[in-house]
């Protein structure tokens, strides 16, 4: 009890000194992408090399299996090209947690990790021996134990040649005479071909799940053997699933403060009476998703409940269950700049909504982060630019039953909203609650000026100029150039 | 119409589907696409979802399995419904939904049938009725719909459609003979016959009744009369039905007053008033009215009894000249009339008229030609000018002519156009689809209004510009346009109608057989 509380106390003591010194962290940036292409292609290389052709099969299958090597390695290299992050904080810690799993267990073969920008909580293993670890998984976990378990379990994923293993068996499944055959039968049964080839789709994947259930049976079997190799705490890992278990559900489903930010004398608006989506007409209850329409979350792929009394069992029931005592300030620091790059993340993918709902959703706690508040401008002002463009529906989601209600909420005043709400919003956002304005403006304070700057009186003004100016002399080539002052393709020509 | 869908082999590999929350849809292994294989489902004003209908495999010997995909407002897959029939002749005229049932009105040509499916909201089939008895008339107006033209509301009636009734069921039109007359069928939910009306048999006047509204208790259209089939003067008539007994409760021309001859375009019934609306043009005495150049447009008010309580005359030479903007006047001047597409009545009770210019363009050669009895494929040029929307007041004051310019474009008219007047020649530049007015769309309130058209170039095609302008109106009385540049490397892009605020884009592509639909929020 008593090492519980004094636990409580750092942990307490450790996230109050990780928010006082993240007030004024930046997501990390680099011009030079040298090194990410560097690494995106030597990782393209090894899955080539990595995964060899079998000689054995038909000409077809083996036709196949480089097709999909090929677009493995193509996805490796994008995702790491386009996504990496290889700042000087999360990447060394996350690298140094795989480090020591590694080095308890030698046995292992060669592996190595990559962290993406991915804003989504998942990993995954590549079929080279990479581990890639999204972002979007570190704000969701309590301590570097859980960490641990997941790259363990990743890593036996590795160990067992999962991938590999999976699309032999899957190819040859896909090339065997009796799938040909069954092919071959649809076809020429000339009648209902399109149910039959949809039944026999539904049947493979079926049979692919199985596996794929199979696989991560045996990946948190051995993943839970390599973390008790480690000095790292085995009973998390049935805590780390209990958390996977709750992963699709919001952390904080508190409703957005939306008009203590957005309503203010000059531009009054109540915020509530955003229209609900219209009851729809149709009364038809929604079918049971398929294995080919379900969307892939830790939480449903495979079934959480049934791997957490799988590792229960492993555990001989010494397991850590329910909320673990607040992180240790180590890694209650990796949380926190996790969270904000993951904000910086939808950003960067074009994911306004999400952008600017996380960045509201941080803000009550880093209420002069400038970071998160160039944030906010930043999106109204990208939001806008696709309003006027047309391709606003392309970066505001629909409202849906499976997303948490005050992000839906949000979704319901964005989808609400018109051209020129944008000012007023921008407007008062500014007022509320503005910090004093850092010396020298920050790369994102200046961009957001001039975002706020534009969204008030046009990208013509001689303010707005004057901003561009700025930011273009202080940071050329910086985060928000090609977004904020992209060339036209006149201008580019003459270039 | 329909799309035709390969069912596909990648079906193996593809084992993710699309971010759901996404407000786009893209179909792959579509063969082939044709803008009615699209089409929007109504509930009152507003769009609340989709319907796609196409051809899939074969069922058996003699039938193909038909798909009809329902999709929600937002493009969310809600459900499909296959359907076995004859292989290869099956057609959707139109769906419809009247609040409790969607109606489906196919034609099997094959056994030159109509038929018609009712579904609740559960999608579940709750009526079906087959029609033997096609008339002449059906078969040509049906034929005209199946080519994706236009059939003009006034003057030809309304097409072969279910007409919606909110709560009771839908009214079902015909033609007979060769459009001598026309009847009227109301059918339940069940699709059990509840009423009909229909055309004197012994009458001398050949007749067609469009139907434009169902509101209150009534089911309202525009009569339009005329001596004989070649006749060109037509008689405009407001007939008003009660809508669950099916009598006759208003069937009255509109007054034709000693100085002007006038045509109907619009008839509305206004529930808070209890008064019947009726908006038209009005023509010179001696003129026929559709058929020659219109003086202006006129409102006329009635009492539910019929008796005319108010009216007035907007002369184009005149008052809505004295209003027109500036940038309007040259083409006014340059021998351009107006089109009357669409005529609303807002919450604030004001009336609004969109219109698009257009003109003749004179070829004399052809014209001589054709008058000394040549025979050329085209001997005159049908010329598609601007957009004008006129907003009346409820005092009846004209009180604003808004002007929207866009670039002309051009219509090849049937030989013996040169000698056709303008009223004659804009219903048939309608027919053929020659307006680049698309539709208009209104919430349920009638607070809100978008009229959409198309601009481009129709001499050097769509690829190098095709620009989707919306002009919007209503309550808040603000005028706004927004221009969509639907420019792309599609081989067919559709506009069509969708939720308040939104248009919905379909772009086809045929080499790779995929079919992108995605909203578009307007900007206005």
């Amino acid at each position: 009890m008593f090492r519980l509380l004094c636990l409580l106390i750092i942990g307490v003591l450790g996230a109050n000194g990780a928010l006082a010194q993240d007030a004024a962290y930046l997501p990390y940036y680099s011009r030079d992408t040298t090194q990410l292409y560097q690494l995106a292609v030597a990782q393209r290389n090894d899955v080539k090399t990595h995964l060899v052709v079998p000689k054995t099969g038909s000409s077809e299958y083996r036709e196949h299996y480089k097709k999909v090597v090929k677009e493995a390695s193509d996805d490796v290299f994008n995702s790491i090209r386009y996504s990496a992050l290889l700042d000087p904080v999360v990447e060394p810690f996350v690298q140094q947690v795989f480090a020591r799993i590694l080095k308890a267990n030698p046995q292992l073969p060669t592996a190595r990790l990559v962290l993406t920008r991915n804003p989504e909580p998942n990993a995954h293993a590549v079929g080279n021996g990479t581990v890639m670890l999204n972002l979007g998984l570190l704000p969701r976990l309590e301590n570097e134990s859980q960490l641990a378990f997941i790259l363990c379990h990743e890593l036996a994923h590795v160990a067992c040649r999962h991938m590999e293993n999976g699309l032999q068996e899957r190819l040859t499944t896909l090339h065997s005479k009796e799938l040909k055959r069954e092919f071959r039968r649809i076809i020429n049964s000339e009648y209902n071909i399109g149910s039959q080839i949809k039944a026999l789709a539904l049947g493979f994947s079926l049979n692919n799940s199985y596996h794929h259930r199979r696989f991560e049976r045996q990946a948190d079997s051995l993943g839970y053997v390599l973390l008790t190799h480690t000095a790292y705490e085995a009973p998390q890992a049935y805590r780390a699933l209990e958390l996977l278990d709750t992963i699709d559900e919001p952390e904080n489903p508190a409703p957005l403060a939306l008009p203590s930010y957005f309503s203010c004398a000059d531009f009054p608006r109540a915020f509530g009476n955003a229209p609900a989506k219209p009851t729809s007409i149709f009364t038809v209850k929604a079918a049971e998703k398929t294995v080919l329409e379900s969307t892939d979350t830790l939480k449903s792929h495979p079934d959480c409940a049934k791997r957490m009394r799988f590792v229960q069992t492993l555990a001989h029931d010494q397991v850590a269950k329910g909320p673990q005592p607040t992180s240790p300030p180590d890694f209650a620091r990796i949380r926190s700049l996790s969270r904000l790059e993951v904000v910086q993340s939808w950003f960067d993918y074009d994911c306004y909504d999400h952008a600017l709902f996380e960045a509201l959703q941080l803000l009550p706690q880093q209420p002069n982060s400038p970071f998160l508040r160039s944030v906010v401008l930043l999106s109204l002002f990208e939001l806008r630019q696709h309003l006027q463009d047309h391709t606003y529906t392309e970066v505001v989601s629909n409202i849906s039953t499976h997303q948490p209600a005050n992000f839906n909420a949000l979704l319901r005043t964005l989808h609400d909203l018109r051209y020129e709400d944008f000012t007023g919003l921008s407007t008062c956002f500014a007022q509320a609650s503005a910090p004093a304005a850092a010396m020298p403006a920050d790369e994102y304070t200046l961009a957001a000026r001039y975002a706020t700057t534009v969204l008030a009186t046009e990208a013509t003004s001689a303010t707005a100029k004057g901003l561009r100016d700025q930011y273009q002399k202080q940071y050329a080539g910086g985060r928000f150039d090609k977004l904020l002052f992209p060339v036209t393709p006149a201008k580019a020509m003459r270039r | 119409m329909k799309f035709t869908k390969r069912a596909a082999l990648a079906a193996l590999f593809a084992l993710s589907a699309s971010a759901a929350s996404a407000q786009t849809k893209t179909l792959d292994g579509i063969q082939n696409m044709h803008r009615t294989a699209v089409s929007p489902i109504y509930a009152g004003n507003e769009v609340k979802g989709y319907l796609m209908f196409g051809r899939g495999d074969k069922a058996d010997r003699k039938n193909d399995n038909y798909l009809l995909d329902f999709y929600d407002q937002d493009l969310g897959k809600v459900s499909n419904v296959t359907i076995q029939k004859p292989s290869g002749r099956y057609s959707l005229i139109s769906n419809t939904f009247n609040g409790s049932a969607f109606a489906f009105y196919f034609l099997n040509s094959k056994e030159d049938k109509l038929e018609m499916e009712t579904y609740d909201t559960g999608l579940k089939k709750i009526g079906t009725k087959v029609i033997d008895d096609i008339s002449k008339a059906d078969k040509m107006m049906i034929s005209t719909q199946m080519r994706g033209q236009e059939t003009n509301g006034g003057m030809m009636g309304n097409g072969m459609t279910l007409f919606p009734v909110p709560g009771l069921g839908f009214v079902r039109n015909s033609y007979t003979g060769m459009a001598k007359g026309y009847a009227m069928v109301m059918y339940d939910n069940n699709l059990n016959a509840k009423w009909r009306v229909a055309s004197d048999e012994k009458s001398k006047f050949y007749e067609t009744l469009g139907l434009t509204e169902a509101v209150d208790k009534y089911v309202l259209g525009i009569k339009m009369q005329r001596d004989g089939l070649m006749s060109r003067k037509f008689t405009s008539t407001m007939v008003a039905i009660d809508a669950t007994t099916g009598k006759k409760v208003f069937d009255m021309p509109v007054e034709t007053s000693k100085t002007e001859q006038l045509s109907l375009s619009s008839f509305t019934f206004d529930p808070a008033t209890r008064e019947f609306v009726a908006v038209g043009e009005y023509y010179k005495l001696d003129d026929k009215p559709f058929v020659n150049k219109s003086q202006g447009f006129y409102i006329k008010r009635f009492t539910e009894a019929g008796k005319l309580i108010g009216g007035k005359n907007f002369g184009w030479q005149r008052e809505v000249m004295a209003i027109m903007p500036n940038e309007a006047k040259p083409s006014l001047e340059d021998n351009y009339v107006n089109y009357a597409h669409s005529i609303v009545k807002g919450s604030n009770g004001k009336l609004y008229i969109v219109a698009e210019q257009f003109k003749i363009v004179g070829d004399g050669l052809g014209i001589a030609l054709t008058a000394l009895g040549g025979r050329g494929a085209s001997v005159s040029k049908g010329k598609v000018g601007n957009m004008f929307v006129f907003e009346v007041d409820p005092q009846a004051n004209l009180t604003a002519v808004k002007f929207y310019a866009k670039d002309p474009s051009n219509a090849s008219l049937p030989e013996g156009s040169g000698f056709m007047s303008a009223g004659i020649l804009g219903h048939i530049m309608k027919a053929q689809g020659d307006f680049d007015y698309q539709f208009m769309q209104k919430n349920d309130a009638n607070s809100q209004f978008n009229v959409v058209y198309i601009n481009f170039d129709k001499e050097k095609g769509e690829a190098t510009k095709k620009v989707v302008g919306n002009i919007a109106f209503g309550d808040n009385g603000k005028y706004a346009v927004d221009k969509i540049d639907l420019t792309s490397g599609s081989t067919y892009s559709y506009v069509y109608p969708a939720k308040p605020g939104y248009v919905m884009i379909a772009d086809y592509y045929k080499k790779k057989s995929q079919l992108g639909m995605k909203l578009v929020k307007l900007n206005i």
